[in-house]
């Protein structure tokens, strides 16, 4: 899987390509462990239009970031979810838990608000 | 110049001549025949053959140069024939000899090798047969150190090993004649270039203490620099090519013993982890009933295949004549042993809270499970999805909660199958959890199928998933039996459907049919 990221104001956003599963995992949490070391307070959103498969080690990863983001009075908030993605994070309700948004765009400017 | 005295090629020459003497008897025969006085080999002013015997052939007609290596070794010499003809066969044959005697040079520089080779491969046998029995790093370093020395004849030797990327060993011999700063340069430096370092230590502050020089040899375990051997003060002068190969025969001998043993204490550890897994497999199959209480109104089946030795799913029964017969499925995230305790903790608070709760409605029991787990989950990163049910016989309501759990089927008797989709986000995600009780009317010959996701993400040879249309035709179909029936139908049903791939997450399923 592959990591990008680019800036929007205050915002970092994680591009995430390719399968997110208990195999690329811990590369994620190691950089968000590192955005969240660095940045206060952490405001993250992780685009994940390319990606094409979450497991339970990637959602767990994800929770367990934004748990630590709102903690530091921050928030990880998702964005661009494909169809079978999205499914999961319905099924899991997690939906529930994350603010996920349809587009990149909405999440920077639900961040302002 | 006597004979005595000559260079080694002029005497190599010598040698092709003692070697060949039969070809160069037919030469000077041939010469002679064509009215030759004498034919004769000289080399730096030496006469090293002539034929007639005796002849002293000192004043020749022709000379033709014997050329090795693009200089000249030697000459041929003819006295009494000058013809232009004569003159060109004289220069062939020349050329003839320079070509023996480059074979001849060739020749030798193969067997100087092979007694070098021969001279290494006793050494290493030497060596192997010395760090054969040492099973301990430390004692595998300490006997490397002092056999190099004694190979390489030098003053000392020295092994590191690095234990992380920023932390090393030393074992020196006879004593420690460098200090882990030299050491520590020299090592970061063959990291880089993976070859060895060849240090002049004259006129240096380490002259002083009487260090000379140093060779110091990477050594390469699993494709990284992870060791080296150092190689101090060459008796009686430099480290020369020779020291230099010996030493990579060395240091090439102590890779392999290095990665051996740490293959071999691996492989300890690992039979270690192995009997605590075992022992983890025979508890957390203990928490697994594998005898079902008996309800009235519902026939039951459960099991659960975890897909590594230990599983992060788990289900539960509590059966107390005093409350309703209440059930549990769960999945917690991850795979292997940190879900497995994960999972042990789980089941165990559903069960305490559904026994001791005044009154455990399955909301009441997943919102009393959340406070009392969410920190451990969030100090391990971890969720559980969690399915929790009720049949109260009375009225044969079946209330259940669902905390991000699926797949769950209920099939009526007289309808078409639904998937009881969650309200809640899992255990372990919010400090509250959000699921609420719900309730439906479970009557003779309803079915509910509550399994883990090891069921629905099941793959085939083509990478699709089973999915949930499908686990929901398999149910309709299945949905006449008994429990037990429709439970072993939708396993081989996902087996066969995976047919041969192994399984990638576990898979555990209770199944109810009201009766």
């Amino acid at each position: 899987m592959e990591i990008k990221s680019h800036e929007a104001g205050d915002i970092i956003v994680m591009e995430l390509e390719g399968r997110f599963d208990a195999y690329s995992a811990p590369k994620a949490n190691e950089w968000l462990e590192e955005v969240m070391t660095n940045r206060k307070p952490p405001n993250i959103i992780v685009n994940l239009e390319n990606v094409v498969f979450v497991d339970s080690t990637a959602l767990a990863t994800l929770v367990q970031a934004m748990k630590r983001c709102r903690q530091l009075d921050g928030d990880l908030r998702l964005s661009n979810l494909k169809q079978p993605v999205r499914m999961i994070f319905e099924l899991t309700r997690l939906d529930r838990a994350f603010e996920i948004f349809n587009l990149e765009e909405e999440a920077v400017g639900a961040f302002s608000a | 110049m006597s004979k005595a005295n000559l260079s080694q090629d002029a005497r190599m020459l010598s040698a092709v001549i003692s070697g060949q003497r039969g070809q160069f008897k037919s030469m000077a025969d041939a010469w002679i025949t064509t009215g030759a006085k004498s034919f004769s080999v000289w080399a730096e002013g030496a006469q090293l053959a002539a034929w007639p015997k005796g002849v002293d052939g000192i004043k020749p007609s022709m000379r033709a140069p014997i050329r090795l290596n693009g200089g000249d070794v030697g000459e041929l010499w003819v006295e009494g024939i000058g013809t232009p003809a004569a003159e060109k066969t004289l220069i062939a044959e020349a050329g003839f000899v320079s070509r023996l005697a480059r074979m001849e040079k060739e020749l030798m520089g193969m067997t100087e090798r092979l007694i070098d080779t021969q001279d290494q491969l006793l050494a290493v046998y030497g060596l192997t047969e010395a760090t054969r029995n040492h099973l301990e790093m430390d004692d595998l370093m300490v006997q490397l150190a002092e056999k190099s020395t004694e190979l390489i004849a030098c003053e000392g030797a020295f092994l590191l090993f690095k234990e992380s990327t920023n932390n090393f060993k030393i074992k020196h011999h006879p004593a420690t004649l460098l200090d882990d700063e030299l050491i520590q340069s020299c090592l970061d430096k063959v990291s880089e270039t993976k070859s060895e370092l060849l240090l002049n230590l004259d006129e240096t502050e380490y002259s002083r203490a009487g260090l000379r020089n140093l060779l110091f040899m990477p050594i390469i375990i699993r494709d990284e620099v992870s060791a080296a051997l150092g190689l101090v003060n060459k008796k009686d002068g430099d480290f020369l090519f020779p020291d230099i190969r010996l030493a990579r025969v060395i240091a090439e001998h102590t890779g392999s013993r290095m990665e051996h043993l740490i293959l071999f204490q691996e492989s300890i550890e690992k039979s270690k982890l192995q009997v605590e897994a075992d022992l983890a497999q025979k508890v957390q199959l203990r928490l697994l009933p594998k005898k079902f209480p008996k309800v009235e109104g519902i026939d039951l089946w459960a099991g659960s295949e975890p897909a590594s030795q230990v599983g992060g799913d788990f289900y539960a029964f509590v059966s107390n004549p005093s409350r309703p017969f209440t059930f549990c499925v769960g999945d917690v995230s991850g795979k292997g042993m940190p879900a497995a305790l994960l999972m042990a903790m789980c089941r165990t608070v559903m069960r305490t809270k559904t026994n001791v709760t005044p009154t455990p409605t399955p909301e009441v029991i997943m919102d009393e499970c959340n406070s009392e787990l969410y920190d451990d989950f969030t100090e391990v990163s971890m969720f559980a999805t969690v399915f929790v049910g009720q049949f109260h016989k009375e009225d044969r309501k079946l209330m259940y909660a669902n905390a991000g759990h699926s797949p769950v089927i209920y099939c009526p008797f007289d309808g078409q199958p639904v998937l009881l989709e969650a309200d809640g986000t899992a255990l372990g995600v919010l400090p509250e959890s959000l699921a609420e009780d719900q309730a439906l009317h479970f009557r003779k010959g309803d079915v509910l199928v509550v399994a883990t996701d090891g069921f629905s993400e099941a793959s085939n040879h083509d990478d699709e998933l089973f999915g949930y249309d499908r686990l929901l035709k398999v149910i309709k179909m299945l949905s006449k039996k008994p429990a037990r029936d429709i439970f072993e139908g939708l396993y081989e049903t996902i087996s066969n459907f995976s047919a041969g791939r192994p399984q990638d997450d576990d898979q555990t399923m209770i199944v109810l049919k009201g009766i």
